[in-house]
């Protein structure tokens, strides 16, 4: 059992005796968002008939894919994760020890909590089920990938050939004359009904082989373990990370691009930082630098289908409909070129580095064991090219797309004089959609309105009133009573739940940590000291300066390009296979995960150390109060967690 | 076993001091033997045998022979070309410092003689401390091991210049707790290594990573004194340690590299599981240097996952084993230093 081994890892189980976390059905209101539960479904909130179970399990805050509220829409990824990832943990793989995750939401954040067979009987029928589909894929995997890489494209293409336009004053002649039967309005919804199911298809290819490859991947690592009880999840990560990984394909692009642009002589006009916009503009001006625009739009489709977040939340836009990020990370590879640093990355020395690592392991084992060590680093190395580009697949490019087709819905309703803005639309549910899609339809019909014009537009303001108060609310890591077993391997890997994890938050909600220093999941090794930065969401990256420390809810990826001016990475969730431990591994910053805490009691200005090495933050010293406001807030904060 | 053979030579070289000749010259000749084959940079030494204690014990007055003080004598000035260089006399027992027995410490050293006839007597010291009580009595609980024959003869004694130590202690290559054959785990203080083997201060710890080359963790100790060779070397001070100088680290990154190439070194020519003492300090009138003092196997059951689902053969039905929940079996019970 996975957690199992935590635990003995470890060497400290889960003691009942340091208590529980907050329960779930205690849960303050924050001022101004009353009748927040409107704005979702009633089957993601804690129902007082299921209190007495509910209450009584672990309920963890999905950081990792949602550090901010949810917007109504957004829930489609959630809601389509939910069920193709349970879906193949309960029914299409029978995992023995498992069933699925499931999600509540409080206060507008995503709670999550897995579930155990603890049934003999039940696991032993599920078991040989299990075991003879899960051969299958392993038996299978490099086809079943090849063949999984053709369904994931195709899956994004057909996204990307979905449109929405507004309904015309006169449906066209063309639906006459070819006695079509439907109408435009028709098309409209049908239109999004194969938008909301291309995106339940993506998520069951997203979870298609994930659970798979964690689990070969922890196997391995446990394997490590048990020889080497010093050995970092870092270490082990290295070892079997891919060198060649379509996630880093987007930033080398913008390296390749702005040596290009010294090549051609452009690199001036990138490097004076200006919008985006008025970079082109000046580019278009000369030869070269069409030349080099023309390379640019090259390399944009798929590359810049690259989100600014995780890829849950519309607001983080990907790069295709936001140039400054990009734009940005190339003006400060531009003058690195100048400087003559060689920018690419050293695909040799990762590889030989990598091989280092593992014949340096394998060297310390006897023979018996060094055959069984190459046998699941090999499998683990199998299965990894799935684990790190299905990222790029379904958070970035199928997910971006799925956005933007989204606000151009909701410019139809804009149009429809139903919304006041295309990014309306994110605060109603999927469910919610069709009945602003039936209203249209209806209005368009009749020719007169259905009732009053202000009705949608006002519902809007109320949740965006609401939905303020909930930003300025304080998630708890995690609700309820600790488990004693956790058997999911996603719940491990990626969100880096165990006993651990779970010991530090009970720690940091009954006030026995030390304040000035808090623990997270060792990420990304090394040691750094520096001034924090706590940023909540990609537009603050700006601010980062020079040699910062960023501290944030969590890291995307696509955040990388601020990885050359950072000294450290602290995220609040993750795990070490979460895409911010990766990205820090690759960039050599030490990287401190999961700390649950960290961006509560940090403040900006403050003095920090992270060691990478073990996971421990220290508060060195503490900013000088220069912001009173925000100081005073956070410092409120941290007395309600210590209550 | 065989009886010690009293016709062996009374005085050897300690490159000479091979494994089989355990009962003649102990435990200690042994592992400086092994040191020396290996190549490591040892202070200079020589083995008076236990052939030559034998003979001691038979005398009637017990006193040194003068064939023996002769050999002495003649070693003495031949290793170190003089009369004055100031060295350690311990003794090196057949029952100590075998990988069985983890009763090291209890024989007699002595730190800092210097003169021919200081060290004559000093060697017939070692052979009283054979009575003393609590040797004794380790002993008769241990003799029916070593079988019948080895007897009260076995007493070796090691002359070996003494280093002038900055730094010293001890250095296991493999973790001696979880026994993770990944780490070098290194304990220092300042001075003599004896501070850190005789557990009278906290050393500073240090855990290095095998493959990486890199500091895994850390601590530092209370290293409140540190026992220096003082007075022209011929005698050994306790000093007390600044607080400025306890609060440093005792060794420095090129230092714990040094160590680390040490134990890798050792380990391809003697073997894994070795515990080392060293010392980086001075002898005679030479430059600082890294030495090897002494060299012993440590017995760690070793780690292993159960390879039941047989991951050597099948990787895949192993992987499907665990992740429908079997566990493993021989699981760690602590990770290492947390």
């Amino acid at each position: 059992m996975w957690l199992t081994t935590q635990l003995k890892h470890e060497g400290q189980g889960l003691d009942k005796s340091r208590g529980s976390f907050r329960n779930p059905y205690d849960i303050d209101t924050p001022p101004g968002a009353d009748g927040w539960e409107s704005m979702y479904p009633a089957y993601l909130l804690f129902d007082d008939g299921m209190r007495v179970r509910d209450e009584e399990k672990l309920w963890f805050f999905d950081q990792m894919h949602n550090p901010e509220p949810l917007y109504p829409f957004d829930l489609m990824m959630p809601e389509s994760w939910l069920v193709s990832l349970n879906q193949y943990t309960t029914r299409v793989w029978n995992l023995p020890t498992a069933l699925g995750i499931e999600h509540r939401i409080v206060n507008g954040r995503l709670y999550l909590s897995p579930n155990v067979i603890d049934d003999p009987a039940l696991i032993a029928e599920r078991e040989p089920i299990f075991l003879e589909r899960a051969r299958h894929y392993f038996e299978n995997w490099d086809a079943i990938y090849e063949n999984w890489v053709g369904k994931a494209t195709d899956c994004i293409e057909r996204l990307k050939s979905m449109s929405f336009s507004p309904l015309a004053d006169r449906e066209p002649e063309s639906t006459v004359t070819s006695a079509r039967g439907v109408t435009t309005a028709f098309d409209l919804l049908t239109s999004y009904s194969r938008y909301l199911e291309n995106m339940h298809e993506m998520a069951y290819y997203h979870f298609e082989m994930l659970n798979l490859a964690y689990g070969a991947y922890l196997t391995f690592l446990e394997f490590c373990r048990s020889h080497f009880p010093a050995i970092t999840d870092d270490l082990v990560a290295r070892m079997v990370a891919g060198i060649e990984v379509i996630l880093y394909r987007p930033d080398a692009e913008l390296r390749r691009l702005a040596a290009r642009a010294v090549e051609l002589g452009v690199g001036d006009t990138l490097k004076s930082g200006g919008e985006p916009d008025v970079v082109i503009a000046t580019l278009r001006e000369s030869s070269v630098g069409c030349q080099w625009l023309e390379e640019l739009e090259d390399v944009k489709d798929p590359w810049f289908w690259y989100s600014t977040g995780a890829g849950y939340c519309h607001a983080n836009r990907a790069w295709m409909d936001d140039l400054r990020p990009p734009f940005a990370a190339m003006a400060d590879y531009v003058a690195r070129v100048e400087r003559n640093e060689d920018l690419s990355r050293p695909l040799e020395h990762l590889r030989s580095e990598r091989e280092r690592i593992a014949q340096g392991y394998r060297a310390l084992l006897d023979d018996e064991d060094a055959v069984a060590f190459d046998n699941l680093l090999a499998l683990s190395r199998q299965v990894f090219p799935f684990v790190e580009n299905h990222n790029f697949y379904v958070e970035h490019w199928h997910h971006s797309i799925f956005f933007d087709k989204a606000r151009e819905l909701g410019a139809v309703f804009v149009s429809a004089g139903l919304l006041d803005e295309d990014d309306d639309i994110f605060f109603f549910h999927r469910y919610e959609v069709y009945q602003l899609l039936y209203e249209m339809e209806a209005r368009w019909a009749l020719g007169v309105p259905t009732r009053s014009e202000t009705i949608w537009r006002s519902e809007v303001g109320r949740r965006r009133r609401i939905y303020a108060a909930l930003e300025a609310w304080q998630p708890p890591p995690a609700l309820g009573v600790p488990p004693v077993t956790v058997t999911e391997p996603i719940t491990v890997t990626l969100f880096g739940i165990n006993s651990d994890t779970i010991g530090r938050w009970l720690e940091a909600e009954h006030g026995g940590g030390d304040e000035d220093s808090f623990r997270g999941l060792a990420a990304s090794p090394g040691t750094a000291e520096g001034l924090a930065r706590v940023v909540h969401r990609s537009e603050e990256l700006e601010d980062l300066v020079q040699g910062e420390i960023l501290v944030c809810p969590l890291t995307a990826p696509s955040w990388s390009i601020v990885f050359a001016r950072i000294a450290a990475a602290v995220s609040d969730g993750g795990g070490i296979m979460s895409h911010a431990a990766i990205v820090s591994r690759e960039y050599e910053l030490p990287a401190v995960v999961a700390t649950g805490v960290g961006t509560q009691v940090v403040h900006t200005g403050d003095h920090l150390r992270v060691d990478g090495n073990t996971g421990v933050v220290t508060i060195l010293q503490r900013a000088n109060v220069n912001g009173v406001a925000k100081g005073a807030s956070m410092s409120s904060q941290r007395e309600e967690v210590g209550s | 076993v065989n009886a010690v053979d009293l016709q062996q030579e009374y005085v050897v070289e300690t490159v000479e001091c091979h494994p089989h000749q355990l009962l003649q010259v102990g435990g200690k000749s042994v592992g400086l033997g092994s040191l020396l084959r290996a190549g490591q940079r040892v202070p200079d030494s020589f083995v008076v045998t236990a052939a030559a204690y034998a003979d001691w014990l038979v005398s009637e007055p017990r006193r040194m022979s003068d064939s023996v003080r002769a050999a002495i004598e003649e070693a003495y000035r031949g290793l170190f070309q003089g009369d004055d260089v100031t060295v350690a006399v311990r003794s090196s027992a057949t029952i100590e410092d075998s990988s069985e027995s983890s009763c090291a410490g209890q024989f007699r050293t002595f730190l800092g003689a210097g003169g021919v006839r200081q060290v004559v007597e000093q060697v017939e010291e070692c052979w009283l401390s054979a009575f003393a009580p609590h040797v004794d009595s380790y002993r008769a609980d241990r003799v029916h091991e070593i079988g019948a024959a080895a007897d009260a003869s076995a007493v070796a004694v090691i002359v070996q210049e003494l280093v002038d130590a900055r730094v010293a202690g001890v250095m296991f290559t493999q973790h001696p707790l979880t026994g993770d054959r990944s780490l070098v785990v290194i304990e220092a203080s300042y001075g003599l290594g004896e501070a850190v083997v005789g557990g009278e201060v906290t050393p500073d710890l240090f855990e290095v990573n095998k493959v990486t080359q890199q500091l895994h963790r850390r601590s530092l100790g209370t290293k409140p004194h540190e026992h220096r060779l003082a007075d022209g070397a011929h005698t050994v001070a306790t000093l007390a340690v600044s607080a400025d100088r306890q609060g440093e680290w005792s060794l420095d990154d090129n230092e714990i590299m040094a160590l680390l190439s040490m134990a890798g070194d050792l380990e391809a020519k003697l073997g894994r599981g070795l515990d080392i003492e060293w010392a980086i300090g001075t002898a005679g009138d030479g430059g600082e240097e890294l030495f090897a003092l002494q060299v012993r196997p440590i017995t760690v059951s070793p780690r292993r996952a159960s390879l039941e689902g047989g991951p050597q053969t099948d990787a895949i039905a192993f992987t499907l084993g665990r992740l429908a929940g079997r566990a493993m079996a021989a699981e760690p019970d602590g990770k290492a230093g947390s």
